[in-house]
């Protein structure tokens, strides 16, 4: 018996596989065109209308055994998925152009990585998911080792890869045991076997290998260490491309597994997720201070952020609403909007002087103010100030935390107040840089202007950080619908 | 005049912002649009106050007018919900009086690095935050506007601020964010332990903290009490303000003083108090003890300083004690005070700050030990600095008495709540403490008369004995005369003011009365 | 059928992969450990899915094969690139980014 496909709900899917497939096949054809990237972005472009209209249908749909299922959850992954992506093709048009880079196949490894992500939302089993999580990696292995001759980004992608493949192997050791004690492969199964039986203590050992797995693709402390080289070393979309959309598939892949599959065993994975929330948030934000390079900073930050986006996670279980899980969504949005485009400013700042070093940045206020105020605004809302996106995601963290009301929360809640604070200042140390010092006349500077497509994937990002810093209502209702039945 | 009702306090706030927009669209060559369209446009804000000043029934001062409720954030039940009383009207006023005054100074000296699209973009975009803190009615609006103000002026400091800018601008930072993150944590431990689970500031007040239990309720405050203190400043954590003022352009430290502390002492009296008090009872004692060490502290400082506007800043931490101790007398006649003590402050002591920039423009040096003799070289500049510095050490008959003078007359009387709490009895504690107050206004007189002895009187000193100074000019006049003319007029009449505050006052005390 | 002799004999594959990956510094030998620890996981879910009589262990443990080739076959192709930039397949020789 054949299984039934609804070819409506795989469409972002197949869209994006046919794109893949004819940006080889192209590719083939012309070598190093610029049809490749125009080609990529329509196929994003295009793979981002099935999920508009898969959303307006509203319809659950469930394939292949309850094992694939396109829900309100998925599609806003989706959406945000394919966003990123067509900005990630933006940042990357120029930068991967002007290098002596393998043009087509970049895009060809890029979408492919988004593809995985894409299945990665509607993922419902423990295969799918594993198989998911390997096609977002596997192809940002090469990505961050793009270029060839460049010893850096080799060690990049050497170590990327060699704490890809371990993190890996010990996940899927834990989801072996999970799968074994537990009888089930479906993630509702898992969790339909936890509301019946007292999970033996076997169970919890898989539970917390599956997190450590996870906490070593989200870069939680303390599995962390190998993202400050990997972004350093790695061409800088790419940075931007695994801080954001490879760092947000495995949250997604934690959420999913945590909320359908581990919830009733609160005992195996909420310590877990606490200690590496308190501890992500605390050692993320201390060693980005000491940061002289801001791609190791905004690595180090990204850390931190990851830690305050497991506290609603690490609260869950305690709050009778939906509203810790709407509060990770919903940071996981607002921080991969103003995390890109603050790696964007950097590419753009990067192209002036062709340097990374944070001191390089005194005086761009002067010698290009648009970039310094896109630049500021990205900085200060990842920092969280008000009336800039990040408050809300802020908000909503420490909301769950408080909405938990258990002792171990609270102090939680403040730990993270504290780090907030903290943060604030390696953050506002760039702003000094770029607005209360002169341009350093050491650092060479040429006139290049900003490449239309990287100006054009900061704006969007520059207005979408104003207009929900001061219209939250609209990501918030994307956060609450993801947990609403269609 | 239906529409102005619901559009007035929502045109005030965003009025500004309107502007702030059309300024950074301007280009920047065409410096004097940019200054006309940011002074237009605090002056149809400051229009709009005007209106609100004539429709406001001061009959029912005590009662929310101008009310707006609209839907925002619903998914965390906030919403966009402004109203304004009499405690908020006349610091609303005070804002905009103050925001075209620094506009009208700055007109013809930016200081350096001068950039005047910015620096006013930077101005209207504090007024923003400042305008919408006094009328949000709801606590994460309210926060938000809180913290609006802190980028600007952090950016105000850091670029157009003296040579230790950056530290001060950190610092100023730093600290604030710091409170206002656990006032923050405050708000939503509020919101999850009251029962309607609601940010709203009327239905939070009204409810009154009914039903958390006292821990929990002084938690609370702490945290309540951590994000206003710092913004005061009240001693201990006062240590940011000198550094920014001293450091600030002058505009933002005529901001900062008149203004942007007011918040903090606003919020006690609009957050803290009447949705928690029986927290606000137990701490009352100990706020009241750190106001008058503040008091205290802060008049010894300023004996201490050499540099002028150091000086008005220690001045400032002061001020802010006597409005402190006023209102942690929790009773109508202290609250009034307090709040007549920050329109008080907040006109003088941006007065002082004024007068300071315009000395440093014309000396290039703010050392009172190189200055004196101003009154020979400009006296006008030397007189206005004299009836500032009257005004600011509570010379009856100028707005400066009104607000010290009554606050340290209400710790002689305080809340019979406060009884049992403060020491056996509430009035030995507080009767010290207004004997100590007493002495703080005999400081301030000292140090006010030394630092006007040592700037305005004598002879110029040698080398600025063949300086060429301008007397006053008309832009600074303009910016002046509503400031000085107020000082004039509420030392004179201040009833204009307690007629206002006292029916919303009432409000809050009647919380303190049983 | 004793499924904890294969749980151990996995158990022991497991860390010696581990320890292989921890204290090796030849690049291609860290990778056969990798190696070492997938095949740990294959064994685990194929003795788990016979015991438990779900035949999904076995296909989670086809899937983990497959994925173990493409893995490893990217990895071959960095080190392939240090090799050829370094001469060298000696991990110790790269650290030119400071954690």
């Amino acid at each position: 018996m054949n299984p039934t496909i609804d070819y409506h709900a795989l469409a972002p899917e197949i869209v994006l596989t046919v794109t893949v497939a004819v940006c080889l096949l192209v590719d083939l054809v012309a070598r190093r065109s610029e049809l490749v990237p125009r080609l990529a972005s329509l196929g994003v472009l295009g793979a981002i209308v099935p999920v508009i209209t898969l959303s307006v249908d509203g319809a659950n749909r469930t394939m292949f055994g309850g094992t694939y299922e396109v829900d309100n959850y998925a599609l806003v992954f989706k959406g945000l998925f394919l966003i990123v992506a067509y900005l990630t093709i933006l940042v990357s048009f120029h930068y991967i152009g002007e290098g002596d880079y393998y043009r087509g196949e970049f895009y060809v490894l890029l979408l492919t990585s988004v593809l995985g992500m894409t299945v990665m939302a509607s993922a419902r089993d423990l295969v799918t998911i594993f198989v998911a999580l390997e096609t977002i990696t596997i192809p940002t292995f090469a990505l961050a080792a793009w270029r060839k001759h460049d010893t850096k980004s080799n060690e990049a992608g050497l170590k990327y890869f060699l704490i890809g493949v371990i993190s890996t192997a010990v996940m899927l050791y834990g989801m072996s045991v999970v799968y074994g004690v537990s009888g089930a492969n479906k993630l509702v199964g898992i969790r339909e076997y936890l509301v019946d039986t007292n999970e033996p203590a076997l169970f919890a050992v898989g539970v917390f290998l599956t997190l450590v797995g996870f906490a070593f693709k989200v870069s939680a402390v303390p599995f962390h260490f190998w993202a400050p080289d990997t972004y350093e070393g790695a061409p800088t979309p790419v940075t931007a491309f695994l801080s954001v959309a490879s760092k947000a598939g495995g949250f997604v892949a934690l959420i999913t597994i945590v909320n359908i599959a581990f919830f009733p065993s609160k005992g195996s994975w909420q310590p877990v997720i606490f200690v590496l929330a308190a501890a992500s948030m605390t050692l993320g934000n201390l060693a980005a201070l000491r940061q002289t390079n801001i791609v190791r900073m905004l690595a180090y930050s990204s850390v931190a952020q990851g830690g305050f986006m497991l506290v609603p996670l690490a609260v869950a279980a305690d709050v009778s609403s939906n509203s810790a899980w709407e509060g990770v969504v919903v940071y996981l949005l607002i921080y991969a909007g103003m995390n890109l485009g603050a790696f964007a400013a950097v590419i753009a700042v990067a192209r002036r002087t062709g340097s990374a070093e944070i001191s390089s940045y005194a005086g761009l206020g002067r010698t290009d103010p648009a970039l310094a105020v896109m630049m500021t605004i990205f900085l200060f809302s990842l920092a969280g100030i008000p009336f800039l996106a990040g408050w809300f995601a802020k908000l909503v963290m420490f909301r769950a935390a408080f909405d938990s009301g258990t002792t171990g929360a609270v102090i939680l809640g403040v730990v993270a107040a504290i780090n907030a604070v903290i943060a604030f200042f390696y953050y506002a140390g760039v702003g000094r840089q770029m607005w209360f010092r002169e341009p350093d006349p050491a650092v060479e500077r040429t006139a290049v202007p900003t490449p239309l497509t990287l100006n054009a994937a900061m704006l969007i990002v520059t207005v979408g950080v104003l207009a929900l810093g001061v219209y939250p209502q609209a990501i918030a209702r994307l956060g609450e619908l993801a947990f609403t039945p269609g | 005049m239906e529409w102005f009702d619901d559009w007035a306090l929502t045109l005030a706030v965003f009025i500004p912002l309107v502007g702030m927009a059309l300024v950074l669209l301007i280009p920047r060559a065409q410096e004097q649009a940019i200054k006309v369209t940011a002074l237009a446009t605090s002056v149809v804000t400051a229009a709009v106050g005007i209106g609100i000043l004539v429709d406001f029934n001061y009959d029912k001062s005590g009662k929310l007018q101008f009310q707006a409720d609209e839907s925002w954030i619903d998914v965390i039940s906030s919403r966009y919900h402004v109203g304004i009383d009499g405690i908020a009207l006349p610091l609303l006023i005070l804002s905009m009086l103050v925001v075209i005054g620094c506009i009208i100074y700055s007109w013809d000296h930016f200081p350096e690095p001068r950039n005047a699209k910015a620096f006013l973009a930077l101005v209207l975009l504090l007024e923003v935050g400042m305008n919408g803190t006094f009328v949000a009615q709801d606590l994460i609006l309210f926060f938000i506007f809180f913290e609006v103000v802190l980028l600007p002026m952090f950016f105000m400091i850091g670029v157009w601020g003296g040579p230790n800018r950056e530290y001060a601008s950190i610092k100023f930072f730093l600290f604030t964010l710091f409170g206002s993150a656990l006032m923050l944590v405050g708000f939503l431990a509020l919101f999850f332990t009251s029962k309607q689970q609601t940010f709203d500031m009327v239905q939070l007040t009204q409810f009154g903290g009914a039903g958390i239990d006292h821990t929990t309720q002084m938690l609370i405050f702490g945290g309540f009490f951590l994000g206003f203190a710092i913004k005061v400043p009240m001693f201990p954590f006062h240590t940011w303000l000198p550094d920014a003022h001293t450091e600030a352009p002058t505009v933002g430290s005529v901001l900062l003083a008149a203004i942007l502390l007011k918040l903090g002492t606003y919020g006690f009296v609009r957050i803290a108090l009447p949705m928690l008090p029986d927290a606000a009872k137990d701490w009352a004692p100990w706020i009241g003890l750190l106001a008058v060490i503040g008091i205290i502290y802060g008049a010894l400082c300023c004996l201490a300083q050499t540099d002028m506007k150091r000086l008005i800043a220690f001045s400032s931490v002061a001020h802010m004690g006597f409005v402190m101790l006023g209102i942690s007398t929790l009773t109508d006649f202290g609250i009034n005070a307090a709040i007549f003590g920050m329109v008080a402050h907040g006109l003088i002591t941006g007065m002082l700050f004024f007068v300071a920039g315009s000395v440093q423009e014309r000396y290039e040096t703010r050392e009172m030990s190189r200055l004196g003799g101003l009154l020979t070289q400009a006296p006008k500049l030397g007189w206005i600095l004299g009836f500032s510095a009257m005004a600011s050490l509570g010379l009856p008959g100028l707005a400066g008495f009104w607000g010290e003078f009554p606050a340290i007359l209400s710790a002689y009387d305080p809340s019979a709540a406060l009884d049992g709490i403060a020491g056996s009895s509430a009035f030995t504690t507080y009767r010290t403490f207004m004997v100590i107050a007493a002495i703080g206004t005999v400081l301030a007189a000292g140090y006010l008369l030394f630092m006007l002895q040592r700037v305005a009187f004598g002879t110029p000193k040698p080398e600025f004995e063949n300086a060429h100074v301008h007397d006053v000019h008309v832009p600074e006049w303009l910016a002046w005369a509503p400031l000085l003319v107020l000082i004039l007029v509420l030392g004179i009449y201040p009833n204009l003011l307690f007629d206002v505050t006292d029916g919303a006052v009432t409000n809050v005390s009647t919380l303190f009365s049983g | 059928m004793d499924l904890n002799a294969f749980l151990i004999l996995a158990a022991v594959l497991f860390c010696i992969g581990i320890y292989g990956v921890l204290a090796r510094r030849n690049g291609v030998l860290v990778l056969m450990s990798v190696e070492l620890m997938l095949n740990a996981v294959n064994i685990n879910l194929i003795a788990f899915s016979a015991y438990v009589q779900d035949v999904s262990g076995q296909v989670f443990a086809l899937f983990v094969i497959t994925i173990a080739a493409a893995e490893v076959g990217v990895g071959l192709a960095i080190v392939m690139l240090i090799y050829r930039n370094l001469r060298s397949p000696d991990l110790d020789k790269i650290d030119q980014l400071k954690g």
